[in-house]
């Protein structure tokens, strides 16, 4: 044999040994990865055995690798209407007592679950198989440059273009755009998910606003291109994840403004793969990377809030927290007054209706 | 293999039916006609089924369940919830049709009873009904989506538009290039293969990314016309987020996989033909026409069946550039397989694509004939 044979064969069953040995956790990269890593493995007790990779969500990969018996993600970071699915489903562990007994407490005792109540939210199937990551937002923005006069504040203005003329940028998807169209109908925003709900004739209302702006509209479907349609003048106000408005702001020098109102929370999720290969690290990791600390570390790095209530108190005592002596808390979307004008989506009413309703947004797009 | 599972899976119902074999037997019986909603006995067995079953078992089931009616999932999760604590206490409903419609109102409405007619076979067409904008009926009968949730034939002859005009101009302008590259002199020819490799090898969301830059309302095609002053400022033409950009940015994407085939064919075909057929008194248009185009079928044909076949299924790029007109049929498949872990449907509307694929291949072999095809 020769010997770069021999090198070669050394190298890759040391390479093979070595990702055995590694917790994989999959999650969505760039930006928000990187974020993970400093703040949750960078900060743990072995943070060479963290292994991240990417994937572009949903539960197809986790399924499939699950079903077919050859589970490599011991961890997966998902959005809460597949945390329910897939605990649900059995594709995640069910770990709520390992949550109780090893979940990392807040400053007064709180456990995971009070603490994610204290934020506002409602227990769902998902928090028997998962542990809360962050809070992010689908959130309008816009350069105030390109309104010299008044400049727009509501979601009332956002759906009226005769008032502020220019495109919008806007998803693919139905998440978050109908919810927002409730509000510019008049719906308070704490109350659109009950009317979401229990209200006959409420997606054809939110429909009925959306036609409103359809003609103005310029779709996107990755994360980055909301930014770059407003920076380069091709809308003039768009939806987007209010991490990359943030990160604009802080790290490119943009200026752009946000408007919270009718900004939809939704939340994210690291849970664990049933059969993951290397279970007991992964659950280790896990607890670390749901700690409030660990929650209000990752603020540094990236605009997303903590879903922990005690992880804003951590931020708020210790500003200038961002890196360079820059305050976060401006660019927090989870602050008390803004969830007062803050619409908190409803995982399982979208888990239940979602498909549907992309569909009908889909044709909506389509004609 | 793989496709055999796909196929299999396009038809499959079984798992619901091992979760609530008795409930279906009994609801089979219920005659609509007579009474508005089924008896005691439906809600008998699947509140024992709800009680007993696994709840893994059950969470897929309601998954699937979802697929024929939105609301499912929360109304079988909050009633086995009850149930579980009912069971626990002991205590055992006087009336099980009163006290599921007292856990949940939703049990009253016919149309999630309705609804369970789609789940009754372990092998059922539903999801290819479904693929065509088709659902059935509480009797089983076949009938249109809603109104409002008809996309699918819509995205059907989208994908296959499009297909056949990306494959059309790349046809279209690969011929030329291809036969510039093959007639030219090796050392020139070389060097302008590599502007044709140069982007193939290029990422594809590269390329996509630079047609943004290039079309966009504010990009450098419509900037240098307004400079030119042939566009007005207000007048910039939209040729990106819409089909335009689809077409334009595909064309170029898969334009390589035409001119390669082509240029493999038209290298080998000797110069001394054309140069025979004009000295027997061919005009060039005659000669190229009855002597050389002939000889380019085999080329044109592994090209066009190349580009044809990975357009029908392309949807990265079409999502990128397209904007509302963005999503063919390949977004769907992906949106199922990823989003909704609809798979029966997904493995449907692949299932299908297949079969379109197979009837352009016989068209082809009708028309050209397979023998002919070449790719060097």
């Amino acid at each position: 044999m020769s010997k770069l044979l021999k090198v070669f064969l050394i190298a890759s069953f040391a390479v093979a040994s070595f990702s055995a040995k590694a917790v994989t956790v999959a999650s969505w990269g760039g930006a928000y990865t990187e974020s993970q890593q400093k703040a949750y493995a960078d900060t743990w007790s072995d943070p060479s055995s963290v292994q991240f990779e990417n994937y572009n969500g949903g539960l197809g990969e986790v399924r499939a690798q699950v079903e077919s018996g050859n589970v490599t993600w011991d961890l997966v970071d998902v959005l809460p209407s597949d945390a329910i699915t897939g605990c649900d489903e059995g594709l995640f562990e069910d770990i709520t007592s390992e949550i109780s007994s090893m979940g990392i407490a807040g400053p007064d005792g709180e456990s995971i679950a009070e603490d994610m109540e204290n934020n506002g939210l409602e227990y769902h199937s998902g928090w028997d198989c998962c542990v809360p990551q962050i809070f992010w937002t689908y959130v309008v923005f816009y350069d105030p440059d390109a309104f010299p006069g008044e400049k727009p504040d509501s979601m009332a203005d956002f759906f009226d273009v005769e008032k502020f003329p220019g495109k919008r940028g806007i998803h693919t998807w139905a998440t978050g755009v109908i919810e927002k169209a409730m509000v510019a109908d008049g719906v308070k925003p704490t109350a659109v998910p009950t009317v979401l709900a229990n209200q006959t004739g409420a997606i054809d209302r939110a429909f009925e606003v959306m036609d409103r702006i359809k003609d103005h509209v310029v779709f996107w479907s990755s994360g980055s291109k909301p930014l770059e349609l407003v920076s380069s003048g091709e809308v003039v106000m768009a939806i987007a994840y209010n991490g990359r408005v943030g990160a604009a702001n802080l790290a490119e020098g943009e200026n752009f403004e946000y408007i919270w109102e009718g900004q939809v929370l939704d939340q994210e999720y690291l849970c664990l793969t049933a059969g993951a290969p290397n279970r007991d690290a992964a659950l280790d990791f896990m607890m670390h990377a749901s700690s409030p600390a660990s929650q209000a570390e990752q603020a540094k790095y990236i605009t997303y809030g903590p879903m922990r209530a005690s992880g804003i108190p951590i931020i708020e005592n210790n500003e200038p927290w961002g890196p360079g002596g820059v305050n976060i808390m401006p660019h927090m979307p989870n602050t008390p007054e803004r969830l007062k004008v803050s619409i908190v989506s409803d995982p399982q009413w979208w888990s239940d209706y979602g498909a549907e309703i992309n569909e009908r947004y889909s044709a909506w797009m389509g004609n | 293999m793989p496709i055999g599972d796909m196929l299999l899976r396009s038809v499959d119902d079984g798992q619901i039916n091992t979760v609530f074999p008795r409930t279906f037997e009994e609801y089979k019986k219920w005659d609509r006609e007579k009474d508005e909603l089924p008896p005691e006995i439906v809600y008998r067995t699947l509140f024992e089924e709800l009680a007993t079953g696994e709840k893994i078992q059950v969470g897929r089931a309601l998954t699937r369940m979802n697929y024929s009616k939105s609301g499912w999932k929360s109304l079988i999760k909050k009633t086995s919830r009850e149930i579980k604590k009912m069971t626990k206490k002991g205590e055992i409903p006087e009336s099980y049709k009163d006290t599921l419609i007292q856990i949940n109102k939703d049990w009253g409405d016919p149309t999630f009873w309705y609804s369970m007619a789609q789940m009754l076979n372990t092998k059922t067409p539903i999801y290819y009904w479904n693929a065509i904008d088709r659902t059935y009926d509480q009797d089983q009968n076949v009938i249109m989506q809603d109104e409002k949730r008809r996309i699918y034939v819509q995205t059907w002859l989208k994908t296959l538009k499009v297909s056949v005009y990306v494959t059309f101009f790349c046809l279209i302008l690969g011929f030329p290039v291809a036969h510039l590259l093959a007639n030219l002199p090796l050392r020139y020819s070389n060097l302008l293969m590599i502007f044709v490799l140069l982007p193939f090898w290029t990422s594809l969301l590269v390329r996509t990314t630079a047609w943004i830059v290039m079309l966009q309302q504010k990009g450098v095609i419509n900037g240098v016309l307004v400079w030119l002053g042939i566009l007005s400022d207000d007048g910039r033409i939209q040729m990106v987020y819409n089909e335009t950009g689809t077409l334009i940015a595909m064309t170029q994407i898969l334009l390589p996989f035409m001119i390669l085939p082509l240029y493999s064919v038209m290298r080998v075909i000797p110069k001394s033909h054309m140069r025979a057929a004009q000295n027997l008194g061919a005009k060039p248009a005659t000669a190229f026409l009855r002597v050389y185009l002939p000889q380019t079928i085999p080329g044109m044909s592994a090209g066009g069946l190349l580009v044809f076949v990975l357009a029908i299924g392309y949807f990265i790029t079409p999502e990128l550039v397209g904007g509302k007109d963005g999503k063919l049929i390949g977004s769907w498949i992906a949106y199922h397989l990823k989003t909704t872990l609809n798979w029966g449907l997904c493995a449907a509307l692949g299932a299908i694509l297949l079969g379109v694929m197979l009837i352009f291949y016989w068209l082809y072999n009708k028309i050209v004939g397979i023998d002919n095809i070449k790719l060097g």
